[in-house]
């Protein structure tokens, strides 16, 4: 038992003197929770280390214990998971079918899910129908409600101005350029230049250009990123020319030169 | 007037009517036929998705353990033809059984994944089928029958070729081998295409793929990488599930004799995995590297984004991988006489303590591929082997190893450093981010310095384990007996990682089956929360395990054993 508390104390002094360090640092909670832990485990891996050897276990008194040591591990492997941070699906799920709309409408299974639609529509109407002709005797025959048009979020590409910096913003989000570029004070990692700015150094034109073909200029200072081809060629292949236009339009917008957006330089 | 108003009314409402059923009546076949294309089946609870992924794991599973044994099997035949020791003869006959009724189970589990892929995904399955269809109708069939052949040979032919026909009998087994790491290969093409399919610049994908041979298909830019990590990965996942079987063995063995040999038996499993465990950092940094060479988005998708945590959960994984695997090592020592005796440099515990920062700066001011970074950490990292003969001042061998144990508590909470406690990083609080002056400890310059260092404790501790061993004596039977636990935490632990490294590797596909080639319009196409994944990833490894303790009591009950006849020494050619 004198191992057991020796250690103990130990790794309470040295996960205090961690913890009191991270806060003088202004660490977050969290970081200092992390420090303390790995004191803790640490003092854990020392009085196993001095334990005394455990001796041979009989056949049956072996099995009970292993199967509680199973017990042990998944507990803590399911609970050790469960108290990390947890990022929310529905977040992404709402981002996906926005990005997979317009390849859904035109594969099969989108062709036949408006055809699924298409046929509920009318067995409503059927339904309806019947309705009626089961009360024939005077009431006015409802209106049957039209179908809606699909496609709600191209119609707003072809919209107003409103419209157009709408969806460039979305496109920002779905597109997810926010990992790499940092805009009005979010996202960015550093990978990508900082965007505030951009509007005054490119056209929207050029902007649209860099999008499609990222070879197409270099911020400056980003030479190992544009050696490296960090920017993924691929948008032109995931969105269409209007969404396109949108993003560069709105990106556009951005005209704050108090912060330090690098300089675009013309490649090819 | 009114009555002929509503007759009109009625007939234009029938006729409504008639055509509205004419319609369905008509679109109905076709809507049938379109229906058999998407996804008829639903699977009860798990969804489609969690239903392919619990059995395409378990199939991944059995089939690492198949693929990776042999290579731990031939070793160990030929280590004890040449030392002239039966114990590595009986060791490797003994994974071989193991291995056979596992290999069954391989092969059940790989015909239900094709049928719940099938009935979950017909479309895409077929298309992914005709993709690769010369590799899944003939190259892979081909090569899982000669490999069962040769697996089945190489079982009932051990009685036979042996004494001066031992080599007959390993070269089947290097030929086994050699099959099994084809079979790898093939097989990794399709798999890897599904995360980096071919593309070329200014072509678009599909356009691309439409003109690409079979060849361009599986030689894509992750095949070789995922390859390469999965053959040092098979290598100490075999190892560690043979120290679970040891353990197990170990546990009911009923005489001393018996506990010694499986007490030997942990023993060589766990070095032949650590073997493993030490490239797999490395070739799995490869992977990485190449899959954000194809596609950048994956880097901020793994490391900063959705997956940011379950690659947290990966360091606690590897940091306890790598501190049992030390912890076995220290228990191996102490069953070891005249281990106090046992002294090494003082330059080791020296350089262990200045490993880590060290490398942590040369990994800030070179960064990889430059080659300074290897002239400054290789000469410090030799230098207790190499300068250490010329300093007289000695520690004792605990002394190193406890300040080994130390240094890898500080490279785990190295490792274990996010830029911040959040599930994606890409909203982060300021109050929730890593202060200015910190933030290099959860850069991958710090992330791989922290895993070197991990590694070179892990070495460090061989060298003194092997030094104990040359100049003490080893009691076989008389390890402690919570090693036997260690062992099997080793085999969960890697198991469990497995899991989780897969889910990753599937994960980055992100809304595509095929990374932007084909996209999956389910409803479950989305990253699920790392606690559901963490409770499929557990049940996987817990069924697994089941499975593998079961085949261990058919293939090594004490009666099967008890009717098996003596195992002649092996003799090499030419010896008297």
């Amino acid at each position: 038992m004198g191992n057991i508390f020796k250690k103990l104390g130990v790794g309470l002094v040295v996960g205090g003197v961690l913890v009191g360090v991270a806060r003088s640092q202004e660490l977050p909670f969290d970081f200092q929770l992390l420090f303390l832990i790995i004191a803790l485990i640490g003092a854990v891996l020392f009085m196993l280390l001095d334990a005394p050897s455990i001796g041979v276990m009989s056949g049956r008194k072996s099995l009970a214990a292993v199967a509680v040591f199973w017990v042990l591990l998944i507990t803590v492997c399911f609970v050790g998971a469960s108290s990390l941070p947890q990022f929310d699906p529905e977040d992404e799920r709402a981002k996906i079918t926005k990005l997979l709309e317009r390849e859904r409408e035109k594969s099969e299974q989108g062709k036949t899910e408006k055809l699924l639609a298409l046929a509920k529509s009318l067995d409503e109407q059927v339904k309806k129908l019947e309705d009626r002709l089961k009360g024939v005797g005077g009431e006015a025959i409802p209106a049957v409600a039209p179908i809606p048009p699909a496609g709600g979020r191209r119609a707003a590409v072809a919209g107003g101005e409103d419209d157009v910096m709408k969806v460039g913003e979305e496109q920002w989000q779905l597109q997810e350029c926010y990992n790499c570029h940092k805009l009005r004070g979010e996202g960015g990692k550093k990978r990508g230049p900082e965007l505030d700015n951009i509007g005054s150094l490119l056209t929207v034109e050029e902007i649209q250009q860099k999008i499609a073909d990222p070879k197409s200029f270099m911020a400056e200072g980003y030479d190992k990123e544009y050696a490296k081809g960090i920017m993924p060629n691929k948008f032109k292949d995931l969105m269409d020319p209007k969404e396109m236009l949108a993003l560069a339009t709105w990106l556009g917008s951005f005209k704050n030169a108090s912060v330090n957006t690098p300089k675009p330089i013309k490649k090819s | 007037m009114r009555h002929r108003g509503i007759v009109e009314k009625l007939s234009r409402d029938r006729l409504t009517l008639f055509a509205v059923l004419a319609i369905g009546l008509f679109a109905a076949p076709a809507l049938y036929a379109q229906e058999l294309g998407t996804s008829p089946v639903q699977f009860p609870y798990t969804g489609n998705r969690t239903a392919v992924w619990i059995v395409a794991q378990l199939h991944l599973l059995f089939a690492a353990f198949i693929l990776g044994a042999p290579i731990f099997v031939v070793i160990s035949e030929w280590l004890g033809y040449r030392r002239q020791d039966s114990r590595y003869d009986r060791l490797a006959r003994e994974v071989t059984k193991i291995t056979v009724i596992l290999f069954s189970l391989t092969a059940v589990t790989g015909g239900l994944f094709i049928f719940v892929l099938l009935a979950a995904y017909p479309q895409f399955t077929t298309w992914f089928i005709n993709q690769f269809y010369l590799v899944f109708a003939v190259i892979y069939p081909a090569l899982f029958i000669t490999e069962t052949i040769l697996l089945y040979a190489y079982l009932y032919t051990w009685d036979v070729w042996k004494g001066e026909q031992k080599g007959r009998h390993i070269a089947l087994g290097v030929l086994l081998n050699l099959v099994c790491v084809l079979i790898l290969f093939v097989i990794n093409g399709p798999t890897s295409f599904m995360n980096t399919p071919t593309k070329a610049e200014g072509v678009s994908p599909q356009d691309f793929l439409a003109a690409a041979s079979l060849w361009d298909k599986i030689a894509n830019q992750s095949w070789f990488p995922l390859s390469l990590h999965r053959i040092d990965g098979n290598v100490a996942f075999g190892g560690f599930i043979c120290g679970m079987i040891a353990a197990y063995m170990y546990m009911g063995s009923k005489n001393q004799e018996e506990r010694a040999y499986y007490d030997w038996m942990g023993y060589v499993s766990i070095w032949i995995a650590v073997g493993g465990t030490l490239l797999q950092p490395f070739t799995g940094l490869l992977l990485a590297y190449e899959m954000c060479d194809y596609d950048f988005s994956f880097c901020p998708y793994m490391m900063a984004d959705q997956l940011s945590m379950f690659f947290e959960l990966q360091g606690v994984m590897i940091g306890l991988l790598f501190l049992a695997i030390n912890y076995y090592s220290w228990l191996s020592v102490k069953r070891i006489e005249g281990a106090n005796n046992v002294r090494m440099t003082i330059l080791a515990p020296i350089v262990l303590v200045v490993l880590l920062p060290a490398t942590m700066w040369v990994m800030n001011t070179y960064w990889i591929p430059d080659p300074k970074s290897l002239a400054i950490l290789l000469p410090l990292a030799l230098s207790p082997f190499v300068l250490g003969r010329f300093i007289p001042i000695t520690v004792s061998a605990r002394t190193v190893i406890k300040v080994g144990f130390i240094v890898m508590l500080v490279s785990d909470a190295v490792w274990l450093t996010p830029a911040g406690f959040v599930a994606t990083g890409t909203d982060m609080p300021d109050e929730l981010k890593l202060p200015e002056g910190w933030d290099y400890l959860s850069t991958m310059p710090a992330k791989l310095s922290a895993i070197l260092t991990l590694v070179f404790v892990t070495v460090v501790n061989y060298v003194l384990y092997n030094r104990t061993i040359k100049q003490g004596t080893i009691l076989w039977g008389k390890i402690d007996f919570a090693a036997q636990f260690v062992l099997i935490f080793l085999a969960f632990i890697s198991t469990w990682t497995m899991g989780l490294m897969g889910a990753v590797r599937s994960l980055l596909r992100k809304y595509f089956h095929t990374y932007s080639l084909v996209s999956d319009f389910s409803e479950e196409s989305f990253t699920p929360t790392l606690s559901y994944s963490a409770w499929w990833i557990t049940a996987i490894t817990v069924l697994f395990i089941a499975c593998v303790t079961v085949a261990v009591v058919i293939a090594l009950r004490p009666s099967v054993a008890k009717t098996q006849a003596p195992e002649e020494r092996p003799v090499p050619v030419g010896a008297k």
